[in-house]
């Protein structure tokens, strides 16, 4: 497969990575795991890395939706090793190389290549530094291989597959989020049945196999997911710990049935155990002392992956946003959160915004 | 790599970017520094696809978890912009009421090539005559001071070193430049070079209360001073002075609404119909031979000899050590960093220390303003989702009369928030708290809001909700002070701001009247027969648990300008007494922060000091 590369342009190379990349002390050498980790460590946000990011020049309105996506390897101004990526985003065979990126027309140690990736997918990729291949070392995703290697890991917009999540962990998950989000209540679900269904036939075949995917509503656990797979990926160990709790404690609330397939009737009172601080019978408290603390940090993400853009993996379709837009509305009908109007199209319709 | 220029200014916002603008104009050499990035709107990208994204994890993104050692705070969530920094790499610390030290993001206007004016919701206010005049106006005033025992406002209060008039044609200068709409009638200050505004866009239709509301209040109080439309840096018009256009619909008609969305406090504006100063200043110019930036590089210190600043220091986007050198300098970095610059340098240059620190006022007098307001659901429903950041405003609690007769030293503007809780996201992590530190608290822990409940608390809140907020002056303080912190050191190794200010008795005060008054037009507004509408709660900043660090981004104060060398850090030109070629001309310069938003203010003084460089370059 031909990999389209991109030339962004330093500016906006060094406009995504300076914040985060530029600091006082020398960055890793190739293959220096610990060097790198503790590089890794102070930067904030290195998850944004590589740079998941919008193609700047003009496309086709026909052409399918995909990210620019830039590596940024960051060396000493000078350095003359050659750095390369090889991923599965494009050949296996050919490394594609990395270029010094200037800064008023001197090296600034950074190394970088922008390609197109088309959305929603998944990719695995090595540097070669100098004929060595190494882990990316300021990208914290990675994913080990069954042959024991690892290499390092990214995805671009609304990806769909659950990357981090175990499948039961996915299930009862789908059933927590039923207790915070109106979305599995009468009315609400019977929006989104028909809100679905509404959508035209391109776009039905785009959305509705992410909404039926893993839950029935609009992507919360899917973006989940995502969410610990990359931005949060420090509350990963929350959700380990506690969904392992929450399943044994469901298990001794009702002995009878799996927990994904118990009754709302258990959710809830799990649920309001967690909220009121009651003691959890089957909660090991000493791996994890404060089940509202994780109760809390449901609440932000459901919410945030239901109405957060699209482009995040839930609030698929715009169904989060769509259900506010049809549940409020004017005496004429008309509604009272016009949102596609401020955004950019296929998924609104602005004009302007693109 | 150019090493030299007439003039070289650290900072590209509200400070900066005026003296930029019109020094280039006039055939200057300029390099602006911005720490931050050059993020462009949509007509400067080739695909017309700007790196400002309508979306609602751009103004607050992902949990961040708060790493300093030693602060009593740590481990404590944080949600910053795409463009705010991390507190992690470069914190700002401040004294909590405990006397323990705590990081926060308050207090940073963004670090972006358009500092602040990328974020803000562009409200563009004039500050009255009176708040440039408040010690002569204390001095001279019939009724007593409520809740100032010791005096403090007579004796720390300052007039500025002009007048309003001297100040006029240059708010009038920064409106016609930077690109502001609204409309001037029944506003309490004169407009004698005319009305510069473009003309405002129709409000959002909740906003019809606060008109309603604030035109009782005048009629209460007395004055039947009318509200006027809120003056907001968003073009509505085609722009000549920065080439910018109003997007042209099929029809080929300028379609002014499409600035119209509540993507806007908090989001830099794809569409560059917002005014920042990239767009209204700096790009227009940036294709001169004499326009310069240097987006994405940190100024470390300055170095003078005999009192010229010789060497501006940089670290390059790759953490390279440079250096430059301007016949002036001019720092605009927004007062805490340009205070913390002045002292990173004066710690390192024995010159620049015994001359900027020629008194003990560096980073004293520190000021953000005094705010707050009421929140109330209004009966109505309304699509708050077009709207823009504020629609109505008045004057009536900024008048000598009313501070009389409310014995108050100074006054406040007052405005309506429109855009605020718009967004759905943003209806839930504002839900319960009001500042950047504890945005999602109260959502999280509503753990009643669940299933049925999170449907009647969409039903009851969103499109409902009409927030007014006061902005007013906060006593000059001695003790309220920026200083470098003695152990936090930001990721260069270099000591952060440290924060300590406290409020005084007469700002609660204040803050408790202007808040009444706010809720008295939601009262009135929401009523129009009893006018006794019931309202949600109104209240001010100082109540807040992280009180201390609260400043709305308005961070003033400092390095306050004044006639007396003994009593001030910059002279009336915002030169630095005892350098030649030093000027500081962010907010840092105010001896007192103003009954309004300050950028204007900061705007048009940054005019006015533009041409006084002119008669020195």
């Amino acid at each position: 497969m031909a990999v389209a590369v991109r030339d962004p342009g330093s500016e906006y190379v060094l406009n995504h990575c300076t914040k985060h990349l530029s600091r006082s002390g020398p960055p890793p050498e190739p293959g220096d795991e610990a060097a790198a980790t503790a590089f890794r460590a102070r930067i904030a946000e290195a998850w944004r890395f590589p740079i998941v990011g919008f193609v700047r020049e003009v496309r086709p309105d026909d052409a399918p939706p995909v990210n620019l996506v830039t590596f940024v390897y960051k060396t000493t101004p000078g350095d003359g090793r050659p750095v390369a990526v090889l991923g599965t985003f494009g050949t296996l065979y050919e490394p594609i190389p990395l270029t010094p990126v200037l800064f008023e027309g001197e090296d600034t140690g950074y190394r970088a290549v922008s390609v197109e990736v088309p959305v929603a997918e998944l990719h695995l990729y090595k540097y070669l530094v100098d004929g060595r291949f190494v882990l990316d070392p300021i990208n914290p995703q990675r994913k080990r291989l069954a042959n024991g290697r690892t290499w390092s890991r990214f995805f671009t917009d609304g990806f769909l597959q659950p990357i981090i999540l175990e499948p039961w962990e996915l299930r009862i998950l789908y059933r927590l989020i039923d207790q915070i989000l109106p979305f599995r209540s009468g009315d609400a679900e019977n929006f989104l049945r028909r809100y679905y269904f509404g959508l035209n036939r391109d776009q039905r075949k785009a959305e509705m196999p992410k909404a039926f995917r893993l839950d029935e509503s609009v992507g919360e656990v899917n973006a989940i997911d995502k969410l610990l797979a990359r931005d949060e990926a420090h509350r990963l160990a929350d959700y380990r710990i506690c969904l392992k709790q929450i399943d044994r404690a469901l298990r001794q609330q009702n002995p009878f049935v799996e927990p994904y397939e118990m009754p709302a009737e258990d959710f809830i009172e799990l649920y309001d155990k967690m909220a009121n601080g009651v003691t959890i019978a089957g909660w090991d408290y000493g791996a994890y002392a404060d089940p509202k603390f994780f109760l809390y940090l449901l609440r932000r993400h459901a919410v945030t992956t239901a109405f957060a853009h699209p482009r995040y993996a839930g609030n698929v379709g715009a169904a989060g946003w769509a259900y506010l837009e049809f549940r409020y509305a004017d005496r004429n009908k008309k509604t009272l959160f016009d949102w596609r109007a401020a955004l950019e199209k296929p998924l609104g319709t602005s004009p302007y915004y693109s | 790599m150019r090493d030299s220029f007439d003039v070289v200014v650290i900072g590209s916002g509200a400070g900066g970017a005026p003296i930029a603008n019109r020094l280039v104009r006039q055939g200057k050499s300029v390099l602006v520094f911005d720490k931050g990035p050059l993020l462009r709107p949509d007509y400067e990208v080739p695909g017309r696809r700007s790196d400002y994204r309508r979306d609602e994890l751009f103004s607050s993104g992902a949990e961040k978890i708060l790493r300093v050692p030693g602060l009593a705070n740590a481990g404590v969530s944080y949600y910053s912009s795409h463009v705010e920094p991390d507190i992690n790499d470069e914190p700002h610390v401040y004294r909590g009421p405990d006397n323990r030290d705590y990081g926060t993001i308050e207090g940073y206007t963004a670090q972006v090539v358009g500092g602040g004016t990328q974020l803000y919701g562009g409200v563009s206010l004039r500050f009255t005559p009176t708040d440039l005049r408040l010690k002569s106006f204390n001095e001279q005033r019939r009724s007593p001071l409520k809740d100032d025992p010791a005096g403090d406002v007579k004796r720390e209060a300052r007039d500025w070193p002009y007048d309003y008039a001297t100040l006029e044609p240059y708010y009038a200068m920064a409106e016609e430049l930077v690109g502001i709409c609204g409309t001037n009638d029944n506003q309490q200050k004169p407009f004698t070079s005319g009305n510069r505004y473009q003309p405002p866009l129709q409000p959002n239709p909740i906003s019809a209360y606060a008109n309603d509301g604030m035109a009782e209040l005048g009629r209460r109080l007395g004055s039947n001073i009318e509200p006027y439309r809120t003056p907001l840096a968003v073009i509505t018009r085609d722009h000549a002075p920065s080439g910018r256009k109003i997007p042209r619909d099929a029809a080929g008609n300028p379609d002014p609404e499409s600035a119209k969305t509540s993507y806007v406090n908090r989001y830099g504006d794809p569409l560059g119909l917002k005014s920042n100063t990239w767009v209204s200043l700096l790009g227009p110019v940036a294709r001169e031979a004499g326009f310069e930036i240097r987006p994405n590089c940190v100024v470390t210190h300055l170095s003078s000899q005999n009192g010229r600043v010789t060497q501006v220091h940089y670290l390059d986007p790759g953490g390279i050590a440079r250096t430059v050198s301007g016949r002036i300098v001019v720092v605009a970095c927004s007062a805490i960093e340009s205070v913390r610059l002045l002292k990173l340098s004066a710690a390192q240059d024995d010159d620049f220390d015994r001359r900027i620190n020629q008194n003990p006022l560096l980073g004293r007098y520190f000021l953000t303003h005094c705010f707050g307001g009421a929140r109330a659901l209004m009966p109505g429903r309304f699509d708050k989702s077009k709207a823009l950041d504020a629609d109505w405003a008045t004057d009536c609690c900024a008048t000598d009369e009313f501070l009389e007769a409310n014995n108050l030293w100074a006054g406040a503007a007052i405005y309506n928030n429109t855009s605020d809780q718009a967004l759905p996201l943003s209806l839930f992590r504002t839900h319960g708290s009001q500042d950047l530190d504890t945005l999602w608290n109260g959502f999280m822990s509503d753990v009643g809001m669940r299933a049925d409940g999170f449907i009647k608390f969409l039903d009851d809140e969103f499109g409902r909700g009409l927030s007014i907020s006061f902005m007013a002056n906060q006593v000059p303080q001695f003790d309220n002070r920026i200083e470098l912190h003695p152990t936090v050191k930001d990721k260069w190794g270099r000591p952060v701001a440290y924060v300590i200010k406290t409020w005084h008795p007469h700002d609660r005060y204040l803050m408790d009247t202007m808040a009444r008054q706010c809720g008295n037009v939601l009262r009135y507004g929401g009523d129009p027969v009893g006018r006794n509408y019931p309202i949600q709660g109104q209240g001010a900043i100082y109540m807040a648990e992280n009180a201390l660090a609260r400043m709305a981004n308005h961070i003033l104060g400092g390095a306050r300008f004044g006639t007396d060398p003994k009593d001030s850090v910059l002279d009336p030109q915002n030169r630095a007494w005892e350098f030649d070629n030093l000027y500081v001309t962010d907010g840092a310069f105010m001896p007192t922060s103003g009954g309004a938003n300050p950028t204007l203010t900061i705007q048009a003084n940054a005019f006015r000091v533009a041409d006084h460089l002119l008669t020195r370059v």
